[in-house]
């Protein structure tokens, strides 16, 4: 009985996963982009720039998740209209940015000053040592770090049930509304899911991480 | 003259280090600058390609002042070899030396890893140029170091102790290279108290001391009949031990 209910809400349970996704994997790129222009600026930027990121960091990590959501799903589309799914990509990207800013921003310096040193040596410009000299160097190292980001942005995406995105954790509510009951079982399944995501997703930048690792850099060894 | 320093002043707070320093290099020559550690020394050469910019004074390179505006067109003349070799960790060997033509001198992908593998084998790195600068030696890093420098085509390498993070045995590979530059018609200046290539190599010492230069000449000159008493003393250290 609980199911067959299970097997025939089960297409509206994936397609809640795949929103939760389509979600993570906005709010993650717009935090990447953001965070990495971010931390380039607070680690190399005029004192001006700085400020202003810093400003930026500490204000959007201060914020509980929740509380941004509401304010720009009901603050923001005030002035500008979107829909929900935007409001929720924006309000946890620009978080996820603040906080992917201090994964690079020390990655950035734990890169030795001696490679922007030799960059810059033979005759490249600031721009040019950053992107070819220090960002693969950081970026290698930030994976390690970021794998954290990404579990707790996976789960962060429930939250946007609350100004009613359709994803994951509201589909379940729904389902839960419309057979009256089944609670332990449908939410037991929803949490089943994240947690099948989330550990797929860590071992794939696990993966990543050991691919790209350079010899006498290893993070982790055999040992 | 390729190289012409003029009147460099450096300070780092109260602390004058240097105290107006002037020579001339012609294109070919090799100098070694010597002297004791906290006199200058490696400021000044970094003043030369600005990695310091001085606070007085002025840089000519091939007739050309160096300046804020032309600090990296000019930097390509002039090469930097450092003493803890800083080769870029995440490329292989061959690719810390292609990286210089790729990115700055206009090279195709094959053109600049062909120009890398010459610039190899010239140093004599060829059978390591896959490998990670991690898996070098030291003494094979500061070769790669100098490969990476010589893929630039230069017109000047600066040589900031290339030799004083290596063990005595490691020392030799990278010494016989830089002879063997300095016999090839590379204009060198070379901050070290390698008295191997200094006698060898070098056509005119630089002995420096308290941020100014106190006496130059011929290695034969500056090593056989040094004119000042602090020279004298020196150099009997740095060949005899610190005993002597």
């Amino acid at each position: 009985m609980i199911f067959e209910t299970l097997l025939s809400q089960m297409p509206y349970l994936v397609h809640g996963l795949t929103v939760a996704i389509g979600l993570l994997v906005c709010l993650l790129s717009l935090g990447l982009a953001l965070g990495l222009v971010l931390a380039i600026l607070e680690v190399y930027g005029h004192w001006t720039l700085r400020l202003v990121c810093v400003l930026f960091e500490r204000v959007f990590r201060g914020i509980p998740a929740i509380v941004l959501l509401l304010l720009f799903y009901y603050g923001v589309t005030d002035y500008i209209e979107m829909g929900s799914f935007t409001a929720a990509v924006l309000a946890l990207g620009l978080r996820s940015a603040a906080y992917q800013s201090q994964i690079f921003r020390g990655a950035f310096l734990s890169v030795p000053n001696g490679q922007m040193m030799a960059a810059r040596a033979m005759g490249m410009n600031k721009l040019q040592a950053i992107r070819d000299i220090i960002i693969p160097q950081a970026l290698r190292m930030s994976i390690g770090p970021w794998t954290n980001e990404f579990s707790s942005e996976l789960k962060a995406t429930s939250l946007a049930y609350v100004i009613g995105v359709v994803e994951l954790t509201r589909q379940a509510k729904y389902i839960i509304s419309n057979t009256q009951g089944n609670i332990l079982v449908v939410f037991g399944v929803v949490a089943l899911m994240y947690f099948v995501v989330n550990r797929a997703g860590n071992w794939a930048l696990y993966r990543l991480e050991n691919r790209l690792s350079l010899p006498g850099f290893e993070h982790r060894g055999d040992a | 003259m390729l190289l012409r320093v003029e009147n460099i002043h450096k300070s780092y707070g109260a602390a004058e280090i240097l105290k107006g320093v002037s020579f001339d290099m012609a294109p070919g020559q090799s100098k070694v600058i010597m002297g004791p550690s906290g006199t200058g020394k490696s400021t000044l050469l970094r003043c030369i390609n600005h990695l310091t910019p001085p606070d007085k004074g002025r840089i000519f390179v091939d007739g050309e002042e160096l300046t804020a505006k032309n600090l990296n067109t000019m930097r390509q003349k002039v090469a930097f070899v450092f003493q803890d070799f800083n080769l870029f960790t995440h490329l292989r060997t061959v690719e810390n030396v292609a990286i210089g033509p790729r990115k700055l001198r206009g090279f195709g992908k094959k053109a600049a890893l062909d120009l890398a593998y010459k610039e190899l084998e010239r140093v004599g790195l060829s059978d390591r140029a896959d490998a990670y600068p991690a898996e070098l030696s030291g003494g094979q890093q500061q070769r790669a170091s100098i490969a990476r420098a010589l893929a630039m085509e230069p017109k000047l390498i600066l040589f900031d102790e290339p030799t004083s993070a290596l063990d005595p045995e490691l020392t030799g590979e990278v010494v016989s290279v830089m002879n063997k530059l300095a016999s090839e018609g590379m204009t060198m200046l070379v901050v070290s108290h390698e008295i191997g290539f200094a006698r060898k190599a070098a056509d005119e010492i630089i002995f420096m001391e308290g941020g100014k230069i106190i006496e130059q000449g011929p290695p034969s000159q500056i090593f056989n009949a040094p004119q000042q008493d602090r020279t004298r003393a020196f150099l009997n250290v740095i060949e005899h031990g610190d005993d002597a």
